[in-house]
């Protein structure tokens, strides 16, 4: 079955089964253990997985495994951050990769978002001479520990490529060696390209 | 399908799940390899086949074709007389629109191929018809460079065995595609994964480690192919890793290492062997007659910072060779002490004999590094007798990487990659393809990041040079070049050479060619409509030579996504 299939199916499947439910927001309840976090995460990450702003990241439907190792890095101080410091300090291991799961099987939520006129042509070359695709895979999608960019706030994607070329995120250095060589402006482009681009 | 695993579709899985496994399970029952004859069970690969593999012009059984890994086909019936007349027989498309690096193995008229993601599928080699299909249930952990791909399943017995992209190793009972065994290599949180196809040789089955992009120590492991358990592990980087403190090259070139700074390190933060890297990403060759086994390592971790492992890492970028038995360490030539621009040893090595410096004909490894050079060995001491003129451009080597980035070439993809060459011991031509891939080399230091990624600095590609491939046949006895065929873009996959005069091997614009092997002309060509990057096989059924190959693009280079496997017959 292509993506494409699978794609169109899950949207019936969506249509026909969730029709009245809020949004698109997910049935499953949070399992026992992560009930208390979940709604905390929520009140940024969104009840119905759109962030309530745009600095905040989409975490519905990123890769499990890309989220707890975030966690992990967050509360081991690898990735600084005032807010989610707080939040994940007291979490045990197997809590964040509950979380990880939990939210990584609710659906990305689809923002429209239109890039500006020539900010492909900029990305394309940029994902050319940073072999993007290698870890991110053709069209952004992620794997595992590398996250989906696809879709992803322009304003969250830009921050961070800025957060790592600028040494202030630190959690993956060859992301700072890489990103250091581009400019701000094409790294603005670029956000704007992977925030208009749909996952697959 | 990596995309099932992901969020919309976890909630399609689980409201369907249950009726579709029920429906797998009932077709499975139903779709399963029937060869059984009158003489015997033709389905069962004895080690006696494998060992006659490079005679065998109906089987295809090894990745790469042999033990010796020669990728030689000895059929003849589609040759340089007739090549211009091959056409599609059938075309396969599998589940997965993502990067192919398989060489399809074909048993009896049975062929078994895989997919990124580890899916692995059982098709009748006449037909393409599928008879099962098997999806690896991935774990959340995955930690691999430079795409999910797989490089195809080795086969012995009633089973095959594949190694997946979460460091498992996985035996399928090859009439049904059920699972027999199935145990952890590695744990992939470390940085362990797996691509590389298992080589099977006397009950062991042989497989290394990816991993030269994460702080893991590399190691090729035997298990017993009954039932799993792990015989033994030979670690590609001893705990004495230091080594001569070499200054030069395998060609003679400096590498500009500051010894004494190195010293000095090393006194300080002691033998850097458990994070030192050395992946073995391909298969090892076999040479029955000693009983030894033939394998390359990789670049040393982090790829581009040198200061955080002083010495010569060894046995990074090098040939080993150890005992198939043991696992014991028998010879070692390394080509490039104390690495910093990832020009690794990773192309397959080859077992042929060639003829020494004094023109004695001697047991001989060929292989191919991503410097650009054909390496020629002495079989018994792995020591070097020649290596070849430079396949492609060579510039400003070995300039030390800086934080600005330094240009240099090749570029950290090589060279020769992944991709296996092919060797025809009648021409005493080995066929290699190339990349020309500007890049500058970045350096910057940093501890390991706890199983992400660690380059220690990066590699960029220089957008505004042109970029390209060849296809290169060397005189492995005198080191020249024979022929030497430009293509459009930077080359990926691997060669087939065939006793019918061919050289069969595919580029990233989905074009699938023929050259003739003496002259390197192109005598066939097609579009394939999605990147050829796999290395091509063959196989004869009923009297019909084929010739297969995945046309399925490539993550590392970025060639266009497809999913077919596609075989080749000449027209009526």
């Amino acid at each position: 079955m292509s993506r494409r299939v699978v794609s169109l199916f899950a949207a019936l499947v969506f249509t026909g089964v969730v029709q009245g439910a809020a949004v698109a927001r997910a049935q499953s309840a949070a399992p026992a253990g992560i009930a208390d976090q979940v709604e905390l995460c929520s009140a940024c990450h969104g009840e119905d997985g759109r962030p309530v702003n745009a600095e905040t990241p989409i975490i519905w439907g990123q890769e499990e495994y890309y989220i707890y190792v975030q966690m992990k890095d967050i509360k081991a101080g690898r990735r600084a951050s005032e807010i989610m410091s707080g939040v994940v300090a007291d979490l045990s291991r197997d809590q964040m990769r509950a979380l990880g799961k939990y939210f990584s099987q609710q659906p990305w939520p689809r923002l429209a978002f239109k890039a500006q006129e020539g900010d492909e042509a900029v990305a394309n070359t940029m994902a050319s001479a940073g072999q993007c695709a290698q870890c991110h895979l053709s069209g952004f999608d992620g794997d595992s520990r590398i996250p989906r960019a696809a879709g992803q706030t322009d304003t969250y994607l830009e921050k961070t490529m800025l957060d790592f070329k600028y040494r202030r995120r630190l959690n993956a250095p060859d992301k700072a060696s890489l990103l250091e060589t581009f400019s701000d402006n094409d790294i603005a482009a670029m956000a704007r390209y992977l925030a208009a681009l749909q996952p697959h | 399908m990596n995309a099932m695993r992901k969020g919309i579709y976890g909630f399609f899985g689980t409201a369907l799940g249950a009726g579709l496994s029920l429906m797998l399970a009932i077709s499975a029952n139903a779709q399963e390899v029937m060869n059984a004859t009158l003489y015997g069970d033709m389905g069962v690969v004895s080690q006696d086949m494998l060992n006659r593999a490079g005679s065998d012009g109906n089987n295809f059984l090894h990745t790469n074709g042999n033990y010796e890994q020669t990728r030689y086909y000895p059929a003849r019936q589609i040759n340089a007389s007739n090549v211009s007349k091959l056409r599609p027989a059938w075309i396969f498309q599998t589940e997965i629109v993502e990067t192919m690096e398989t060489t399809p193995i074909v048993v009896n008229g049975v062929m078994y191929v895989t997919t990124a993601f580890n899916h692995v599928y059982a098709l009748n080699a006449a037909t393409g018809e599928q008879i099962w299909h098997y999806k690896h249930n991935m774990g959340p952990v995955t930690t691999y460079c430079c795409g999910p791909n797989n490089r195809g399943v080795a086969i012995y017995n009633d089973r095959v065995f594949m190694g997946t992209l979460d460091a498992r190793l996985v035996a399928l009972d090859a009439k049904t595609g059920k699972v027999l065994w199935n145990k952890e290599i590695a744990d992939p949180e470390l940085g362990y994964s797996e691509t590389m196809a298992p080589t099977v040789a006397n009950g062991k089955v042989l497989i290394g480690t990816n991993g030269g992009e994460y702080g893991i120590r590399g190691f090729v492991k035997a298990y017993d192919a009954a039932n799993g358990d792990l015989l033994w592990t030979f670690y590609t980087t001893p705990e004495n890793s230091v080594g001569v403190w070499a200054t030069r090259d395998a060609t003679g070139r400096d590498m500009l290492r500051d010894i004494a700074a190195e010293k000095a390190a090393l006194a300080k933060m002691g033998d850097p062997y458990k994070t030192l890297g050395g992946g073995v990403w391909q298969n090892p060759a076999v040479d029955l007659a000693t009983n030894r086994i033939f394998f390359m390592a990789g670049n040393p971790s982090p790829d581009l910072d040198g200061s955080l492992r002083p010495g010569d890492n060894l046995y990074t970028n090098s040939l080993i060779s150890v005992d198939l038995d043991t696992g014991k360490y028998v010879c070692h030539f390394q080509y490039i002490a104390h690495d910093v621009w990832d020009l690794d040893a990773v192309s397959p090595p080859v077992l042929v004999d060639v003829k020494d410096a004094a023109g004695k004909t001697v047991p001989g490894v060929l292989h191919a590094g991503k410097t650009g050079h054909v390496y020629v060995h002495n079989r018994d001491d792995c020591s070097l007798i020649r290596f070849s003129e430079a396949m492609v451009p060579q510039e400003n080597m070995w300039v030390l990487p800086t934080k600005d980035g330094e240009r240099m070439l090749p570029g950290a993809n090589g060279g020769v990659e992944w991709s296996p060459m092919a060797v025809d011991a009648n021409l005493g031509l080995t066929y290699a393809i190339n990349l020309h891939q500007p890049m500058t080399y970045h350096v910057e230091s940093t501890p390991y990041p706890e199983g992400k990624l660690w380059l220690g600095g990066a590699f960029k590609v220089i957008a505004t040079e042109e970029q390209w491939g060849n296809v290169t046949a060397v005189d492995y006895n005198t080191g020249k070049i024979r022929w030497q065929v430009k293509t459009q873009q930077p080359m990926i996959g691997g060669v087939l050479v065939t006793a019918g005069g061919l050289v069969f091997t595919g580029e990233g614009n989905g074009q699938f060619k023929a050259y003739d092997s003496e002259t390197g002309s192109v005598l066939w060509k097609f579009q394939a409509g999605a990147g050829v990057n796999a290395p091509p096989a063959s196989y004869t059924v009923d009297g019909k030579q084929y010739i297969v190959v995945a046309a399925g693009g490539n993550t590392q280079l970025n060639y266009k996504r497809g999913n077919n496997i596609m075989a080749f017959t000449l027209a009526e």
